[in-house]
């Protein structure tokens, strides 16, 4: 835009300001799930946005945690007093796409003549919240991806300099610590997010059949079959073997802190906890991040995207999803994802907003060095039918299976195979009583 | 039992109609929505239900998990129970011999009450952290003696422990209220027949704190049933294994964090009846060993 | 009683200490944790004694969740539970423990009933009641047929609304309707001797005069402890303002405090700040504890019924 345009909107806009100050603005409402610093930076996107024009006013309404975003906008949608956006979580796809209750995004940008340039997403990214012809329902928002976080002054000790690609590696770099004497080589968590999820799409194994639920509600979990079983049990041959320590916050200091007080030399983690790392570690000691290895002899496929993304719920006037559909478009601008990924751990979500982040070079130095690497992982193939992403109802509870059974097995109550097949069975009742519940609907 | 009554009946009925509106609005008529649900499966997003009959019934009472968390909730509510009430009384008891220094206890025993729950659970996840708390000296001395984190019944008993130490101050107040109301003069004749402080306790105190008894029993049993949910949440979210998944913690994660309405709407219900049919079984049999008058 | 019991009395004050240090050492170590730099906290093994950080921290939380109106609010929530408790208990177990009516049983188990489904359990339906109060009666009237009939008698459609999102009644009426406070005076009011009740009759007085004269000076005792409680309780409330406070104005303490608390379940991970969590803990924690130590000075023997 050359500048004599610039200051005609300006002139335009101050004009129309003091008519809009007559009016009253349009006001909507906003429910998110992050809390804490990350909300903090969710609400000054809003007062920016707010700041930004004078037309709409957004309320942006912190939910404390993404289950009881949904479940509070749940709870109002029922009763008709729901926001017109809600941040709701990946695992909570399948549950709002089969509610069909919401105002795809696509629709209503091109409905209210904004153009957003769909193609400009990252594949990884956009096909998690997309229609079966590949039609955004939700506006990608706060986006991360699994990354394997390294202490580098552990790994100088033990005289290693590579970061490892594949598992064997990470096992002979965990024996390697360990023989130099580091207490905790790899501070663990169960987490199906990383082990299960984003692991089986590193390696290009499906979870659940129809092309992890992509291609209809009949599906079954698959996860006991595959590669994934053996990765769980050098967990826990790792665990029995004193290779890796099991840090959880109920265990007081979770594996990200337990690493970033320098205990443990390795965890996995979402990118999003680079700034909180960041802050956490304060200088005092050397690391990076890396990809998530894979097992050798495995070609490696892109990871998806995690985090959360933005609905609009039915049920509001056109005025509202006017300023809704404004706030996305204004989410959707580099300088608002540079405000986002500076301020957060979190990845820029579209390619342009990426590029301008490099050619900055806000990436060639501490604090930003590495973030990089979240965008190679999500890229590193195009997405293919099964590294699109998963949909699968009642998610959050076969979540729960999963690690439950995970435990039991590092207890050594069972084998892990034992585990994993009680975990598919469960998981498959709870899909086939979703699929009941939404009998002769089908996935949008 | 009661012999004297009043006659004005409708003075009766109007005295008991605001409670009854409020827990009309609030509680009947809401509950009996999701009640409803139980026999449906109900989407979340309010798009419809099917009815399904007793089906989520069936599921759930041949569903070993369910049984667990039956078995650990009713090891929680009357272990939290037998602890609480048991140092409360005792605390109580003594505390009611108004020694010197009696004013100052006083309020240290109460004052933890006013702790909310999550900042206990927070507390006690720093006192039992096997790695970092105060139990990792424990561990330091005897090796692997302490895991809450991978061990289910560590886990549990830190749970308990939790839950109890958040009832002691409520049960210490009213024994306290009750010790206090206890005529002096009768303490004080039996002290003139001879009577020593521990014949005092047992002979006249103790028969004449069963309402209070009555009331905390029920009340820590059903509160250890119901509201259990902060503890569990900030301490373990149910695990390991599911070795703490108590009911209230089941019914809100399988129903609301993981939206399976139906099925938490069943389980509650199967909730309701257990809390009722203890309570009916208190009443039935413990009212009767308490001396009101 | 003037009686020497030198064994006994030490054997009390041992058992007295032995429960205040075990009450005591959890609040003991949140004040600790509030009193430190992160780093400190965070060390490995704990640090057990208190850092010089308390005044910076405590300054940071109340900064950060803005605790000023929402200690206001949290206050008027707390007062408006224990006066509505305080009254509605006092006048329901009044109901049923002094009339002969075939109902007692019945309603004392219909109140009753309330304390065994949690508000986590039946918390969607709820919300629908709190968004319009009224909804339950014009769900009645319409099934009835009564609005149809209004209608078309008057031309006036019946829309009851009544929306208590956002509001003190709405956060308060829902904690009123529990049971714990009718079940608390029903205890009470069965060990009032029957004569109490036939001398009253015996001077002519009428069940209020009764329960105004007789039965509210008695119950002191109680109701300095169901209030003391009842304070807590709303003091400490959570999920239920969490879900129907969307307006910042009416937003309450300890939905504020759990802000603070780092949660572990958001993928990107958070800063603990468990320090500033600790602080805040502290602060929102002032209150009831000012209200629980004013208010236990009416357990005290003496102070009240000196005559018995």
């Amino acid at each position: 835009m050359t500048s004599a345009s610039t200051s005609a909107v300006a002139a335009a806009a101050a004009l129309f300001a003091s008519t809009a100050f007559a009016q009253d603005k349009v006001t909507f409402e906003y429910w998110y799930g992050l809390s804490g610093q990350l909300g903090d930076v969710v609400q000054q996107t809003c007062d920016r946005f707010n700041a930004s024009q004078d037309q709409y006013e957004i309320v942006c309404i912190g939910q404390d945690g993404y289950a009881n975003a949904v479940q509070n906008s749940i709870a109002a949608f029922r009763a008709k007093q729901h926001p017109t956006v809600v941040q709701a979580y990946d695992a909570g796809t399948a549950d709002l796409m089969m509610s069909g209750e919401f105002y795809p995004v696509h629709q209503m940008m091109a409905d209210f003549g904004i153009e957003i340039n769909w193609d400009d997403y990252f594949p990884g990214i956009a096909n998690y919240y997309a229609s079966s012809k590949g039609q955004l329902f939700s506006m990608p928002f706060n986006s991360s991806t699994p990354m394997l976080y390294i202490n580098k002054e552990h790994y100088a000790a033990a005289g290693l300099e590579a970061f490892p690609a594949t598992w064997e590696q990470f096992e002979e770099n965990l024996k390697a610590l360990k023989a130099a004497g580091q207490e905790c080589a790899y501070g663990y968590a169960p987490s199906t997010w990383i082990d299960l999820e984003q692991f089986s799409m590193a390696h290009g194994v499906p979870i659940a059949t129809n092309n992890n639920g992509y291609d209809g509600l009949d599906s079954e979990y698959v996860y006991n079959t595959t590669i994934h079983v053996k990765h769980m049990e050098n967990i826990k041959l790792w665990y029995d073997e004193n290779l890796l320590e099991i840090r959880t916050s109920q265990g007081g200091l979770n594996a990200r802190d337990s690493f970033a007080q320098g205990e443990c030399s390795h965890y996995f983690g979402s990118i999003a906890s680079h700034q909180a790392v960041t802050n956490l570690v304060d200088g005092t000691f050397d690391w990076d991040v890396t990809m998530i290895p894979v097992y050798e002899g495995t070609e490696r496929k892109n990871t998806v995207v995690g985090g959360a993304s933005l609905w609009v719920l039915s049920g509001k006037s056109d005025e509202e999803y006017r300023g809704a559909a404004e706030y996305l478009k204004f989410l959707a601008t580099p300088e608002s994802e540079e405000f986002w990924s500076t301020n957060t751990g979190y990845i820029p979500v579209t390619k342009t907003g990426f590029d301008t982040l490099v050619s900055k070079g806000f990436y060639e130095n501490a604090p930003y060095k590495g973030r990089e690497l979240a965008l190679e992982s999500l890229t590193y193939t195009e997405p293919g039918p099964l590294t699109r992403g998963i949909r699968l109802g009642g998610f959050i509870q076969a979540r729960s299976e999963w690690s439950n059974e995970i435990q039991a097995a590092l207890q050594g109550e069972k084998t892990m195979q034992d585990a994993l097949d009680t975990a598919v069975e469960r998981s498959n009742a709870i899909l086939s009583k979703f699929a009941r519940t939404y009998r002769g609907k089908e996935l949008p | 039992m009661r012999r004297a009554y009043f006659k004005n009946n409708w003075i009766a009925a109007l005295v008991v109609a605001p409670q009854l509106l409020i827990i009309f609005v609030f509680f009947y008529w809401p509950s009996s929505q999701a009640l409803y649900w139980a026999f449906t499966l109900e989407q979340p997003w309010g798009g419809g239900n099917e009815w399904v009959g007793f089906e989520n019934f069936v599921f759930l009472l041949s569903d070993d998990r369910y049984w667990q968390s039956v078995r650990v909730s009713v090891i929680y509510a009357l272990a939290t129970t037998a602890l609480a009430m048991g140092m409360a009384l005792i605390l109580a008891l003594f505390a009611d011999r108004q020694l010197r220094g009696y004013k100052s206890f006083r309020i240290g025993l109460i004052w933890p009450y006013a702790v909310a729950a999550p900042a206990i659970g927070l507390a006690f996840r720093f006192i039992f952290n096997p790695s970092a708390g105060v139990a990792s000296y424990l561990n330091y001395a005897f090796p692997d003696i302490w895991n809450p984190v991978m061990n289910g019944s560590h886990a549990m008993s830190m749970v308990i422990i939790a839950g109890a130490w958040k009832q002691v101050s409520y049960s210490f107040i009213f024994f306290l209220a009750g010790l206090q109301s206890i005529p002096r003069s009768l303490t004080e004749a039996a002290a003139m027949d001879g009577a020593r402080p521990m014949r005092r306790m047992m002979d006249i105190q103790l028969p004449l704190l069963t309402p209070t008894f009555f009331f905390l029993l029920v009340i820590n049993i059903t509160d250890s049933f119901t509201d259990s949910f902060g503890i569990v949440d900030t301490m373990t979210s149910g695990g390991p294994a599911r070795a703490t998944n108590l009911m209230v913690y089941k019914i809100y994660e399988d129903g609301f964090r993981g939206l399976d309405y139906s099925g938490a709407a069943a389980q509650s219900i199967i909730l309701m009846i257990l809390v009722i049919a203890l309570t009916f079984v208190q009443f039935r049999y413990v009212e009767r060993r308490v001396h009101y008058t | 009683m003037i009686e020497r019991t030198p064994w006994l009395n030490l054997v009390t004050h041992l058992i007295l200490f032995t429960g205040l240090f075990i009450l005591v050492v959890p609040i003991y170590l949140v004040i600790v944790a509030a009193s430190q730099t992160l780093p400190d906290v965070m060390a490995i093994p704990a640090k057990l004694l208190p850092g010089d950080q308390l005044i910076v921290n405590i300054r940071a939380a109340w900064e950060e969740a803005q605790f000023g109106t929402k200690f206001t609010n949290t206050l008027i929530l707390a007062t408006g539970v224990v006066v509505g408790k305080i009254v509605i208990a006092a006048l329901t177990a009044f109901g049923i423990v002094f009339f002969n009516h075939r109902l007692r049983m019945p309603i004392f188990w219909m109140v009753f009933i309330t304390l065994m489904l949690p508000l986590e359990v039946r918390i969607v339906p709820t919300y629908a009641v709190a968004a319009n109060a009224l909804s339950p009666f014009q769900t009645i009237l319409d099934i009835v047929g009564i609005s149809w009939i209004i209608n078309a008698v008057s031309g006036i459609e019946v829309a009851l609304e009544w929306n208590l999102l956002n509001s003190y009644t709405g956060l308060i009426m829902p904690l009123v309707a529990t049971a714990t406070g009718t079940f608390l005076y029903r205890q009470f009011f069965l060990t009032i001797p029957d004569e109490l009740v036939e001398a009253a009759k015996m001077d002519g007085a009428g069940p209020l005069r009764f329960l105004w004269d007789i039965l509210i000076p008695l119950s002191r005792t109680n109701m300095a402890a169901l209030a003391t409680i009842m304070f807590v309780v709303g003091w400490n409330q959570y999920l239920w303002p969490l879900l129907i406070i969307t307006d910042p104005n009416y937003g309450v303490a300890a939905v504020e405090l759990s802000r603070l608390v780092p949660n572990m379940n958001t993928t990107g991970g958070d800063i603990p700040n468990w320090h500033w969590a600790m602080a805040g803990t502290l602060i929102v924690m002032l209150p009831p504890v000012a209200v629980v130590i004013f208010m236990q000075r009416w357990f005290v023997r003496g102070l009240i019924n000196t005559d018995k």
